[in-house]
Order: structure tokens, then sequence, then C-alpha cells
């Protein structure tokens, strides 16, 4: 793909930093192209394409961090980027809370991040995906607006630490994401469908025109209800953007720091029993699987949530250090935490069963069900979702909210569903929530 | 620059491009995060590099490269021709480029205070002293502070085969404060944002008290608001509210890219009336100073005031060239794209209702109870069914014309065409401080919004329960 060897390249600016002054510094670079072929109005608009490189220095002085980021190959600018980041480093306040950058840890390789598949992959293969879901949608409902995106990267990079850490690293992946719009007699129903893989055969990727057209079908004839306090069921979708909230809450930065809802929950019950959930960047073919985290440190897999109970926080090199324990492999390479592949442990009782329970409710097929990172409350939009009476999906909604506080919702978890919508590392079942605030415009 | 940018448009020009442009970039930020007493991350980004548009036949092919050497560009134009050549077949809108008058231009505009003109260690001192001063307002109940700063400068050229040469170099600066305050049972946050076109003189106008001394206050104050009622109210928006409110459920469905492509609820309602009289909404690229402000799009042609909803009826929308070229209208010059890697696409600058005549305290008296949102956060949108939310990082309920308790976190939906048909009252106050990044497509720009306060009929608001 490149004929630098970025390794050698990372290696050699840590020696430079280390040279300028550097007490502790860590070095990411790496080359990528993508392809992206956009649709609108059903039918293909544009094709692009971008072929970069970029690299990343992060020094420490007395625990002060000075970081650097330069795109291209000049090696003049890469030169700078050095420099600047030490003199950066150099100018921030000292912070004895920063103890050190990981050391060198052996780790297996976590398989199927590349496909050779996809790594020889045109813009006329880009191209053809777009055209067969055209295609689909079409054939389904001619009437169908297709909107969206067929897109493709393939990458390799490296990374070389003051500490002695030395990795390389190939990744590529693939996804097509649609929306569906249907306006028949005024009406409007609208939704979307995507497919993302590292593997070009994890996908169905000819597939996800149709679903979307379906999918805005089901939200033709939208009607607004009345306020009240129902049970609210999460659909996969809804239900990982809410998981995936929680985990990345349990950053344990954020908690250190005294910002986080979690703040003196650890060890504690912030949910009912039926929820644990695992993150774990290494599982194979995994959307945001990697032997190592940004940092160079060993990832493994972390139960977070365990029967309710809150029982690890996401670390990085730097808050392990404050906390004197060890990272979890959560960092990133500018000093970030964030989570990997999202495994909550799933139930006995498939959705559709659980759904057959409950005699009112709302069905959140998908929405930003995300709680104010400090206080926990919630107050958001049921962008897609359905009436529930009598276990059935009656109609979708328009003009309704969910208010109420993160640890409510979560004591009042009673179930959460044996199947799931499983994406490469990522499982995503349906969770039952009992007694939640619902306004509506009714 | 400037030579490459023309040489790759003749290139392109030579190879089969019935139209192309080159935008040439080279970028550079800054930015310091002082936390808890410490300058900890200090971070420095340098980005140059080239993005080739050309229209052959019926579609778009585009390509970029991070580097300014001949050899990429001319890669680029290669690339951008063989894409746009391979999508041909399953082109059902073609593409169309409208003939506006080339502009040879240089807009030049350096800040005060360039951001490498200020010494780092006298930006650290300025955001100690913003949150020290915060610190000090909040005492023992902030339990974290955060202040951050970046500054940029960004430095372009454009060309195209229509023969526009256009060189702009200019700055934006950013200052954010956070402050978390709990008083062991609760944790609230309060925010305060600044941002302009300009450079480090921000840190010299920026004063604290109505920064991070107002940010730490409203944290404490809000750890003794409760939480918002549930269901239907009247509402008076804060000129912050007024502000998400034009950007997310109006501004973005008047980007003409959403209107052709079907996907707006205001196709075909050009000149209907979808608001009283009293409802005036634009979108303005050339207020001095703010935010989204500046000269020349990302297609070259000069920023404008543009009328979205004059007197209550739509009377336009944003146009790129292409979508200018699509409906028949004079460009508006809201082509812009965030870097040379990406397409030109329609967005809105500073967005904002204008003034109307109803002071502040007479929309409250004709509101027997209801809820005022204020301290504008963020909100999003549904276009294709015209659905909005906006968050309001605090709020008070208004009982018999008088503000009454606080409330904390309270977001409201609704859609935006009754939205608008219920604004019953227009302040006669005018505040446009929401200097942001607005996403789209994968894409940032930098954008202001805001207005007057506006009182509106009633909407839902996410509430925790119903009283």
């Amino acid at each position: 793909m490149s004929n630098i060897n970025y390794l050698e390249l990372c290696v050699d600016c840590v020696k430079k930093a280390v040279g300028l002054g550097a007490e502790w510094c860590d070095v990411s670079a790496g080359t990528g192209r993508d392809i992206s072929v956009t649709i609108e109005k059903s039918g293909i608009k544009a094709a692009d394409a971008g072929q970069g490189e970029d690299l990343a220095i992060r020094v420490y002085v007395r625990g002060g961090m000075g970081y650097a980021a330069v795109s291209g190959r000049d090696r003049r600018d890469i030169s700078e980027a050095v420099e600047r980041a030490v003199a950066l480093a150099k100018e921030a306040t000292p912070d004895p809370d920063f103890k050190r950058l990981p050391a060198p840890e052996a780790a297996p390789e976590v398989e199927g991040l590349f496909d050779d598949q996809i790594a020889g992959m045109s813009v006329g293969d880009a191209v053809r995906i777009a055209a067969a879901n055209l295609e689909a949608g079409k054939r389904l409902e001619p009437e169908a607006n297709l909107s969206g995106h067929v897109g493709l990267s393939v990458g390799e990079g490296a990374f070389a630490s003051s500490t002695g850490v030395a990795l390389s690293s190939r990744a590529t992946d693939i996804g097509v994401d649609l929306e569906a719009l249907l306006k028949p007699g005024g009406d409007r129903g609208h939704f979307f469908d995507f497919d993302f893989g590292r593997f070009l055969e994890d996908c169905r990727l000819d597939d996800v025109a149709t679903s979307a057209v379906l999918g805005a079908r089901r939200f033709l004839g939208a009607k607004r209800i009345k306020s009240g306090r129902m049970t609210l069921v999460l659909g996969p979708l809804a239900s990982y953007g809410f998981l995936g909230g929680i985990v990345g809450a349990a950053n344990a930065e954020s908690i250190q720091r005294g910002r986080s809802y979690l703040c003196d929950r650890f060890g504690e019950v912030i949910a009912s029993p039926h929820l644990t959930i695992v993150d774990d960047g290494l599982i194979p073919r995994g959307l945001h699987s990697g032997a190592h985290d940004g940092e160079g440190t060993r990832r493994r897999p972390l139960t977070v949530i365990d029967r309710g109970r809150l029982v690890s926080l996401l670390h990085n090199s730097y808050t392990a250090g404050k906390a004197c324990t060890e990272s979890t492999g959560h960092g990133t390479h500018s000093g970030g935490i964030g989570p990997t592949n999202i495994r909550p442990a799933l139930g006995e009782r498939p959705a559709a069963e659980i759904l057959r329970e409950v005699k009112e409710g709302i069905y959140l097929e998908c929405g930003e069900l995300r709680a104010d990172p400090a206080s926990g409350d919630i107050s958001a939009s049921i962008d897609f979702g359905f009436l529930i009476r009598d276990g059935q999906l009656v109609y979708p909604v328009e003009s309704a909210m969910i208010g109420g506080n993160i640890f409510d919702l979560l004591a009042h978890l009673d179930a959460v569903s044996s199947d799931a919508r499983e994406e490469p590392g990522i499982l995503m079942p349906t969770l039952r929530l009992q007694d939640v605030q619902i306004a509506g415009a009714e | 620059m400037e030579e490459l940018a023309r040489y790759l448009c003749d290139l392109a020009k030579q190879r089969g491009a019935e139209f192309a442009d080159v935008r040439v970039l080279h970028r550079r930020a800054e930015s310091i995060l002082v936390q808890d007493g410490r300058a900890d991350k200090l971070a420095a980004s340098t980005d140059r590099g080239v993005g080739v548009r050309v229209l052959v036949g019926r579609c778009w092919g585009f390509a970029s490269a991070d580097s300014l050497e001949r050899s990429r560009g001319e890669q680029c134009v290669d690339d951008a021709l063989a894409l746009a050549r391979a999508s041909q077949e399953f082109v059902s809108d073609p593409a169309m480029i409208a003939e506006a008058a080339p502009v040879v231009a240089e807009d030049r505009r350096p800040p005060e205070i360039a951001p490498g003109a200020m010494p780092v260690k006298e930006k650290i001192a300025r955001l100690l002293e913003y949150e020290h001063s915060g610190r000090a307002a909040g005492g023992q109940a902030v339990v974290n502070s955060i202040v951050s700063y970046s500054d940029g400068m960004r430095e372009e050229v454009l060309a195209n085969t229509a023969g526009t040469l256009i060189r702009t170099a200019g700055a934006r600066a950013v200052v954010t404060c956070l402050f978390v305050a709990s008083d062991g049972t609760i944790r609230q946050r309060g925010m305060e944002h600044r941002g302009i076109l300009g450079g480090a003189e921000i840190l010299r106008r920026t004063d604290p008290e109505p920064f991070s001394v107002a940010a730490a206050r409203k944290a404490l104050a809000l750890l003794k608001a409760r939480p918002a009622p549930a269901g239907r109210f009247a509402v008076i928006f804060h000129p912050s509210i007024t502000g998400l409110l034009v950007h997310e459920a109006l501004g973005h469905n008047a980007e003409a890219d959403a209107v052709w492509a079907g996907q707006s609820i205001l196709e075909g309602r050009l000149g209907e009336e979808l608001a009283p009289p009293a409802v005036s909404i634009y979108d303005d690229s050339t207020v001095p100073g703010a935010f989204g402000s500046y000269a020349y799009d990302s297609e070259g042609t000069p920023g404008r005031r543009r009328p979205v909803i004059e007197k209550g009826r739509l009377v336009g929308f944003l146009h790129s060239l292409e979508t200018a070229a699509k409906f028949k209208a004079a460009p508006t010059g809201s082509g812009r794209a965030e870097s040379y890697d990406c397409r030109p696409i329609v967005r809105m600058s500073n967005t904002f209702m204008e003034r109307g005549t109803v002071p502040l305290e007479e929309m409250l008296r004709g509101v027997e109870r209801g809820i005022y949102l204020m301290d504008g956060h963020w909100g999003y949108v549904f276009v294709q069914k015209g659905q909005f939310i906006c968050h309001a990082g605090q709020a008070r309920m208004i009982e018999r014309g008088r503000l009454g308790d606080m409330l904390r976190d309270v977001s409201i939906s609704s859609m935006t065409l009754d939205t608008l048909r219920k604004i019953d009252a227009v302040g006669d106050d005018f505040e446009m401080k929401m200097p942001g990044l607005c996403g789209k497509e994968g894409q940032s720009a930098p954008t202001d919004c805001g207005g007057p306060h506006v009182r509106v009929g009633d909407v839902i608001v996410g509430g925790h329960a119903e009283e």
C-alpha cells in the first residue's frame, strides 16, 4: 500500500522526541485509502476517493502532555510536529498523577481485521453494491426515495513508544448505510438500515435498501399519543445506544474527576440483576477489535456491569496510574478513554415473547436515549417508536418524549431478550423497562 | 498553492471534465485544556492537501490527497475523472452546475492577535484565571472544572474551470468552560462557550464574570433545580433556544440539497405562509466577526444575507452552485466544505430570527402555566419528517405570568411546521451567541445562530413526571 515503513518512522520520531527532552513518548502513524459512493434521490450522485497519511506524537514532561498531529508525508512537517509536541509538553503544568506509559506486552493477534478481498476492491465494486441496493429497493417500492452511502477503507499503521512498545497493524472495513423515505398522500414513512464489517463475507451489503424500505413502510401513519407512565421496550438499535452510553460513562477519568453520574457508584448495584455487560475488544472480526488499545496496552475482555453491579471502570494508562491499578486497554492515543465491542449478556426469552407481555407501552426502534453525563437525567425524543397495546405494535408515534433518570430506568429493567441483532463483535438485544414517563402530544 | 490549483484545473479540463474545481488548503491549529488547576493537555495539528472535484457527463467525481506535490494532485485529477465515469450508468438525477461569473479575489482577514503571536504561557495564564474565578464563585461545591481553548489559521486557494481564482486566509478561535457542582447527592453542569472569526484576542475580550463565573453559578443554581414536568406546555424560548429552533428545525430543511432530494418537509412549499407575519428568518454569512461568517464559500460564490422566511412566508432556500442550477435560482454562497478532502455541500452560516416587538415581560404575562427554556445546548432534526429536538441546560416554570421554580435538563421535541405556526410572540430583543460546529454528512462547519425571545403556544416537554 505504501513504501514507507511506518514502524521505523514511529521509532525515529520517538528517538528524536527523547533527544529533545521527552520523558515519555509514543507515536502512531499510518496510511489509509477510502472510497465512498453517495446515493441520493434513488440514484448515484457522486463517487469520492481519498488517500492520506497521518502521524501523531504524544509527549510527557513531568506529567504534562504535549500532542501534535500532522497529515501527509512531508518530513519537515513531521519533524516540526515532534518538536512542537515536546515544546508543548514542557509548557504544560507538571502532573504528579501521571505515572508511566504502558510497557511492551505481548498479545495474541486478533483474527480477521484485514480482508484481502476488501483491500482489492475498486470504486466499480462499490458502485455495483450501490446499484444492487437501488435495484432491490426500487423493486420492492418503486416510489421509495433512497439515499445514503457505500464506503470502504483500507489502512495500515504502526505504533512505537519510549517504553519499547513497537506494533504494526492492518485493517479493512466496508459498509452500507441507507435511508428510505416514502411519501404516499402527504404521509411520511422514514427509516434506515446499515451493515458494516471488517470482512466482506460477514456482510449482507446488498440487502440494506430492502430493509430500509420495509422499515419506512412501518413508520407510515404516525399518530400522537397521550402522556403517561408505561412500559418502554428498546429494540436492538435503541438498546445499543442506551447501553453504549452507560459503558461510556464508566470512563475512569470522568469518575476520578468527579463529573460523572457514576461517581461513588463503583462496586454498587446500579441496575436490575438482568443487566450484565462485557466490553470485549478481542472478538475476531469485531468492528472495534484490536490486540492493543491506542496506547499499546493489551486489550482484554472486561465485565463492566455484573448482574446490575458496576464492577469495572474503563481505564487508560493515566487513570490506571492515578488509581494504582492496571489499564484495562481502553486508552486512545490522544489521552481519552473509549469502549470497544459491547456485549450484553442475553436473557432467557426471545424478544417477541417479552413484547407480547406488554399491556401498554412504547417500542423504541431507534433513538438517542442519552443521559446527561453529570446528572444522569434523560430527556429524549422518541425518534422512531411505536405504541404497544396488548403485546402488539399498534402504530408509529410522533411528537413524544421520554423523561427520567438513568438509575430509575436501569432499576426498572425487567427483561433482556435471548435473541439479538449481531454486528461484527457487537450484540444488540431487546430490553424492557417498566414504568417510564412518556410525554405525548395528544 | 495558486499555481497548483490552476494547473490541476486546466489538467482536469484537458482530460475531459466539463467542470472542475480544485481547493488547495493549509490549516494549523492549537488547543489547550486546563482542568482542575492544571494545563494538562496541549495539542497542535497541521494539515495540508488538495481536493479535486470534476463533473463528467451526469456525475460528480472527487478525489483528495494530503500533499501539495504536483504528482499527487495529478493522480487526484485522474482518480476523480475515473470515479465520475464509473458511476454514469446509475445516475438518476444528472449533476448540474450553475453558470456563475468567474471571481478573481483575495480575502485575507488577519486576526488582531494571530494564534501563534500570543505565547502559550500567556494563554494558559488566562485560562487558569477563568478557572480560578469560576472556582471562587462556585466554592466547595465545584468538583470538576475544565477550560479549553483552541485557535487555528486556514489558508485556502480555490480555482475552477470557469476562471474563478480565490485566495482566502482567516482564523477562528473558541474558548469553552465547564463546571460540575455536587451537593453530595446530585451533580450538575454549567457551561459557557465563546467563538469568533479571529484569533487569540478572544481571550482579551472575554471577561471571567460573564463567562466562567456565570458557568460556575449556573452549575450551583441547578443543584437546587427540580426535574421538569412532562407533557404539553406553552413555552418561551431564550434567544439561544430560538437559535436552535431556526438552525435545526428550519435551517436544515431550507438547505436546497435536502429539498431537491425530496427529503425536506419544505419541498414544494416556496411562497407558502409557514409562520405568523412577525416571523422573519435569515441565514447571513456577512455578519462581521460572527463565527459562521465568510467572504466566499468553498465554490467561490460570495457570501450574503439569505432570506428564508420573510413576514411568515417561505421565500428562499440555501443554494450551492449545483442546487442553484437545478432550481434555476441564484447561488447563495452556501456551498461549504470542511477541508480539502470533502466535497462542498449546502450548509448554513449564521442563522437567526429577526427581532420583533414584544417585550419579554409582556410575553410572560400571557402565559398562565408554561416553561421558559434557557441555555441552549444542542439539537438535531430529521428533515424527512420535520421532527426536531432542542435541549436546554436550564429552564424556569412560568406560573400566572411570573417566572417560578428553576428546572434542570429539559428537552423539547416537536414538528417544525407545527411549531412555526404556533409562534405567537416575537421578542423585541436579539442575541446570537451560539458559535459551534454543525455536522452534516460527516463534515462540520462553523456556524452561529440566535434571535429574540419567542413564545410558542405549545410543545412537548420531555420531563420526569406529569403534574
